[in-house]
C-alpha cells in the first residue's frame, strides 16, 4: 500500500532537521565538537591521570553547546511559521517536539564520536593504560550524561521558547539553554563531591549515584515529553507576527 | 437573532468532493476568544475575499479552517469529514502570511521539501521553479532574498500540486505589480474549479478578482454576498478623456479624471450618452470609490 505525503515526510523529516541543524548551527557544533577534542589531546598529552579525571567532566558540557541546533531550528521554525505549515500537514506538536530532540541526539553523538575517538586516540598513542577510572568515567558517566544533558537541554528549550516571548539575545532561552543543560551535570557531581567528604566512594556507590541521576533527569526528560499535549498546546507553535 | 450567514451554490466538480461547512465555530488562543458561533458553508468554486480590520479574526478563521487551531465550540468539516482528519488536511491548500521558509535549506531544497509534504512529484518541483520565476533564486538561502522573493518561494508550494480548496492568507503582500497581478490570474484560473478563500488588505484588488465577500468583524461574520451586491454609500463615476471639453466645466478633479457623484450605477450609462452626445471624447470610465471600504465602517 503507498504510503500518504505526511507519512512519507515522516520519514525525512528528520534528515532535513539534522541537515538544517547542521547548516544553521554549525557554529555550536564545531564549537563543542573542536573545544571538547582540544582539550581531551592536551590532557592526554599531559598525563593519563589528568585525563582519566577532568575529560569527562568536561564532554557533557561542550555536548550540550553541540546539540544546540535542534532547539535554534525549532526556534526558526516557530518564529518563520515553518511549523504552522507542519501543524497544517498534519503533524502532532509531539511528533514536531520528537524530532527536534531525535535531531540533538545526532548532533550530541557527532561531538561525543569525534572528540572521544580523537582524545581516546591520542591518549593511547601516549602510551597511557586502560583503566576502570577511565573506563567508569567515559563509559558510565561522561558519554551518557552528555546524551541526557543533551535531551534535558533541548526538551527544557523548547518548553522555554514555546513559552516565552522573548525570541533572541543572550538572556533569550535559546541563549541560556546552554547554560541550564549542564546543570544535571553540575548536580550529579556536587553529590559525588559531598559524598567523598564522608570517605572514599566504593564503584558501586559511585555507579548507584550516578544511575540515580541520569535514571532521574531521564525520568523528567520523558515526564515532559508525555505531558507536552497537556502543557503546550498547538498555538504556543504559532508565530506572534 | 440573525440566521448565520450561509450560501450554497451549485454543486462542486464531481469528484472533488470539496466544501467548507464551518459549524458555529469558536476559536482562539489559549483560551481567549477570537471567533465567536462563526458559521458558513461554501460549496461553489469561486473566490470568497476574506476583509476585515486588523485582530478581526482573518488569521484565526484560516488557521482553524486549515486544523491547526482546534475550536473551542463548533466544528469544521471539509468534503463532510472532520478537519481532525488527514483526508479533509489533504483536501485543502493552506498559504499562510508569514513565509515559512526553512532556515538552512536553499530554496529548491526547500520546495522540494514541500513538495514531499504535499506528495508532488520532481516534475512539479522544476515547474513551479519557472512558474513563479524562481529557477534563478533556487540555490540561494532565505537570508539571501528580498521579501518579495521570500513571498514568491513561499507561494510556490500552493501550485505544487492541485487541491480542491485554497486559503490563502494575504498572498499577494510584499509582491511588486507585475508578480501580484500574474499570482492573481493563478488564482483566478484556479477559481474555475476550486474554493478559493482569499484574504487581503488591497480592496482593489479584493474588487478586481473576488466573487463573494466575507466581512470579519470581532470575530464574528458581519457580511457573506456577493460582491457585486455591495454597495457604496455613494457612487462616484471617474471620467478620463482625450481632449478636454466645456461639457465637462462642472465637474471636479481627482488626476487626470473628472468626477460626478451619481446615485448609483443605473445612471452611467445616460451620462456617457449625454457626454458623448456633446462631443467629449471619452477614453475610460470608472468607478472610484471601492464600495468594499464601507464594509469596514
Amino acid at each position: 500500500m503507498e504510503s500518504s505525503p505526511t507519512e512519507y515526510i515522516s520519514r525525512s523529516l528528520l534528515s532535513v532537521t539534522v541537515r538544517r541543524a547542521l547548516v544553521s548551527a554549525r557554529f555550536y557544533l564545531v564549537y563543542g565538537t573542536v573545544i571538547s577534542l582540544l582539550l581531551g589531546v592536551v590532557l592526554a598529552f599531559a598525563s593519563g591521570s589528568s585525563f582519566a579525571s577532568s575529560y569527562p567532566l568536561f564532554l557533557p558540557i561542550f555536548g550540550v553547546v553541540g546539540s544546540m541546533g535542534g532547539l535554534l531550528v525549532f526556534t526558526s521554525d516557530r518564529t518563520k511559521g515553518v511549523l504552522e505549515y507542519l501543524l497544517a500537514y498534519g503533524y502532532s506538536p509531539r511528533r514536531l517536539f520528537a524530532n527536534i530532540l531525535l535531531t540533538a541526539m545526532v548532533l550530541v553523538t557527532i561531538v561525543v564520536a569525534i572528540s572521544v575517538s580523537a582524545s581516546l586516540a591520542v591518549y593511547f598513542a601516549r602510551g597511557h593504560p586502560a583503566t576502570s577510572a577511565l573506563a567508569i568515567g567515559l563509559g558510565v558517566y561522561a558519554i551518557p550524561m552528555t546524551y541526557v544533558c543533551a535531551a534535558f537541554a533541548s526538551t527544557v528549550g523548547v518548553y522555554w521558547t514555546a513559552l516565552s516571548s522573548l525570541r533572541v539575545g543572550v538572556s533569550s532561552p535559546i541563549g541560556l539553554t546552554p547554560f541550564v543543560g549542564i546543570l544535571p551535570a553540575l548536580v550529579t557531581l556536587f553529590v559525588i563531591i559531598g559524598a567523598e567528604r564522608s570517605g572514599p566512594l566504593s564503584t558501586t556507590t559511585l555507579l548507584l549515584i550516578l544511575g540515580t541521576g541520569m535514571g532521574l533527569i531521564a525520568l523528567f526528560v520523558i515526564v515532559l515529553l508525555v505531558s507536552m499535549g497537556r502543557f503546550l498546546r498547538r498555538e504556543r507553535l504559532l508565530s506572534a507576527a | 437573532m440573525a440566521s448565520p450567514p450561509s450560501l450554497s451554490g451549485p454543486p462542486v466538480s464531481a469528484g472533488s468532493g470539496a466544501d467548507i461547512d464551518c459549524r458555529s465555530v469558536t476559536s482562539g488562543y489559549l483560551g481567549s476568544r477570537v471567533l465567536h458561533q462563526v458559521s458558513f458553508r461554501i460549496t461553489e468554486p469561486s473566490i470568497y475575499v476574506v476583509l476585515g480590520p486588523n485582530g478581526a479574526g482573518k488569521t484565526t478563521l484560516f488557521r482553524t479552517l486549515a486544523g491547526i487551531l482546534r475550536p473551542y465550540e463548533g466544528e469544521v468539516f471539509i468534503g463532510g469529514e472532520p478537519i481532525s482528519r488527514q483526508s479533509s488536511r489533504d483536501r485543502l491548500h493552506y498559504l499562510t502570511h508569514l513565509d515559512g521558509m526553512p532556515d538552512g535549506l536553499t530554496v529548491r531544497e526547500a520546495i522540494e521539501f514541500f513538495a514531499r509534504a504535499e506528495g508532488a512529484q520532481s516534475g512539479d518541483v522544476e515547474r513551479v521553479l519557472d512558474q513563479l520565476q524562481i529557477r534563478e533564486l533556487s540555490t540561494k538561502f532565505p537570508s539571501q532574498l528580498s521579501a518579495g522573493q521570500r513571498k514568491r518561494v513561499s507561494i510556490a508550494r500552493v501550485f505544487l500540486r492541485e487541491r480542491s480548496i485554497y486559503l490563502l492568507d494575504e498572498p499577494t503582500a510584499n509582491l511588486d505589480p507585475k508578480l501580484a497581478r500574474e499570482i492573481r490570474e493563478l488564482i483566478l484560473r484556479l477559481s474555475r474549479e476550486k474554493i478559493v478563500l482569499y484574504s487581503s488588505h488591497n480592496l482593489f484588488e479584493a474588487r478586481e478578482i473576488g466573487r463573494y465577500v466575507l466581512v470579519i468583524k470581532s470575530g464574528q461574520i458581519s457580511r457573506f454576498d456577493r460582491i457585486e451586491n455591495v454597495r457604496g454609500s455613494r457612487y462616484v463615476l471617474g471620467i478620463r478623456v482625450l481632449q478636454p471639453s466645456p461639457a465637462l466645466a462642472g465637474y471636479d478633479h481627482e488626476g487626470e479624471y473628472y468626477l460626478r457623484e451619481l446615485s448609483g450605477p443605473e445612471e452611467v450609462p445616460g451620462v456617457l450618452r449625454e457626454l458623448m452626445a456633446q462631443g467629449v471624447q471619452i477614453r475610460e470610465a470608472r468607478e472610484m470609490e471601492n464600495p468594499l471600504e464601507d464594509l469596514f465602517a
